[in-house]
């Protein structure tokens, strides 16, 4: 026995897997927030990376600029094709908005679920220890009003939700994450509508799962998932992506879906965090959680 | 002003980890490999062999949990692996020669060894459920093949800048 307490070696070892096994554990709780030491060390990282990535995804811009003007012929040609469209859109557009505006306003119905105000940030870093941690750093942070568990999209689509959030800046996790407590819950748009609960990302097919699904559901391709908005700080109506595939589930009582997401999840430089419009009921507010609020 | 220049570089191969998937054009491989710039650790190999051995070990530490707390908000993982890839960078060093070709092979070597236990370890915690042949093929092989670019790209001016703070450690 007095040899191996000897040897110094074995003891360091020691001694720091069990720091290691304390500190992931304690990273890994469900927490809040982040512990101060953790926000000032990324409040600093995050300005040391504005500053280098504002002039760089300047340089970026411009090149990307350049490789547009190759392909204007052709986007233009597409363009006015659909702009033909345009017209008559804008104008059922106003209608419909009118008519809404009108019915909302006999019914006296106070806001919707799908009122979003969204606040632009700009990615300053993204987690190099991709696969694992697919994490992107924007420049807005709790100071100007970012909260966790936000959503966060781009023009085109959802990509996460606000994983932490220090003063001055936020971390999103990515739909793509691996993360399995990385759930969102969201709705199939069609005649009826239907919910379940994104979670999951196939890797080889880039593709998105949402389980829970009615087993007998008919699903078509090409349907369209947004955010149920039942979450409690999602805003609902946000589109996710479209229905590739419907499989039954491992049990047989549910179906899975596969998704094409709208977002890309790769080239993102510019974001929307969405706060919600409509205001929360108390209750749900507190326990802040995903999942919690879809027995409402 | 020249004491600062080690971890003045060191913080800037930090920032430009994070830039790399925004720098990387988007379309070149459009998700399907994934790309891990390990310039950092990297760096720290080369510091061990041709500056100081025990300044490596500590900013291992160091930047090791700066990029749990930046890059993956587990804190842990980086902070033991990067100090112990160190080690067992150092551990073979001691059986070969420290030519620059035979340096740039080892340092290859023990990035393969910290990425399959960055694996190891996110499989022992629940975030990675992929198997290791897919890991392999989406991220070891890429990262592998990037991080020869980068080795080739930086072998010589990463071990004349780590020698001038050897020789400046010697003179202080």
């Amino acid at each position: 026995m007095p040899q191996f307490f000897l040897n110094k070696r074995l003891i360091i070892l020691l001694v720091s897997i069990i720091i290691l096994v304390a500190l992931i554990g304690f990273s890994l709780r469900d927490r809040d927030q982040l512990s101060w030491p953790e926000k000032f060390v990324k409040d600093t990282a995050g300005w040391v990376q504005s500053v280098v990535a504002t002039p760089t995804q300047y340089v970026v811009g411009i090149v990307e600029n350049i490789k547009d003007l190759q392909n204007t012929y052709e986007e233009n040609k597409e363009l006015k094709t659909h702009l033909e469209d345009m017209a008559r859109l804008e104008a059922k557009v106003y209608s419909l908005e009118q008519e809404n505006a009108e019915l909302t306003e006999i019914l006296e119905i106070e806001g919707s679920i799908g009122d979003y105000e969204p606040m632009q940030a700009t990615v300053i870093s993204r987690s190099p220890d991709r696969l694992w941690h697919e994490m992107i750093i924007v420049n807005k942070g709790s100071s100007h009003g970012v909260q966790k568990n936000m959503a966060v999209m781009t023009a085109r689509g959802l990509i996460g939700k606000v994983k932490s959030t220090t003063p001055f800046t936020s971390t999103v996790q990515l739909l793509s994450a691996m993360d399995p407590t990385n759930r969102i819950s969201a709705a199939l748009q069609g005649d009826k509508k239907l919910f379940g609960t994104i979670e999951g990302y196939d890797k080889e097919n880039e593709w998105l799962l949402l389980k829970g699904l009615p087993i007998d559901a008919e699903i078509k391709k090409d349907q369209m998932v947004v955010t149920s908005g039942l979450g409690g700080i999602f805003p609902g109506d946000v589109p996710i992506g479209k229905v590739i595939e419907v499989v039954p589930d491992q049990f047989g009582l549910n179906q899975t879906a596969y998704l094409k997401p709208e977002a890309d999840f790769y080239n993102i430089s510019h974001v929307m965090i969405l706060t919600r419009g409509m205001e929360i009921p108390e209750e749900i507010k507190v326990e802040g959680e995903e999942d919690e609020g879809e027995d409402l | 002003m020249k004491r600062f220049l080690v971890p003045l570089l060191l913080t800037l191969l930090f920032v430009i980890e994070g830039l790399f998937a925004q720098l990387l054009p988007a379309n070149l491989f459009n998700g399907d490999y994934i790309l891990v710039p390990r310039l950092l650790i990297m760096a720290i190999f080369f510091l061990t062999i041709y500056g100081s051995v025990k300044h490596g070990i500590i900013y291992g530490f160091v930047y090791g949990l700066l990029f749990d707390m930046v890059y993956t908000e587990i804190i842990g993982v980086y902070l033991f692996l990067f100090p112990l890839t160190t080690y067992f960078f150092l551990m073979i060093m001691k059986v070969v020669q420290t030519h620059i070709l035979v340096v740039s092979f080892v340092s290859l070597i023990s990035i393969a060894a910290l990425e399959a236990a960055v694996y190891g370890m996110n499989l022992l915690i629940h975030i990675a459920d992929i198997d290791f042949t897919s890991f392999t093929e989406i991220r070891l092989v890429p990262t592998l093949a990037l991080n020869l670019i980068f080795v080739i790209l930086f072998a010589y001016p990463f071990k004349k800048q780590f020698e001038k703070f050897a020789d400046r450690l010697r003179n202080d």
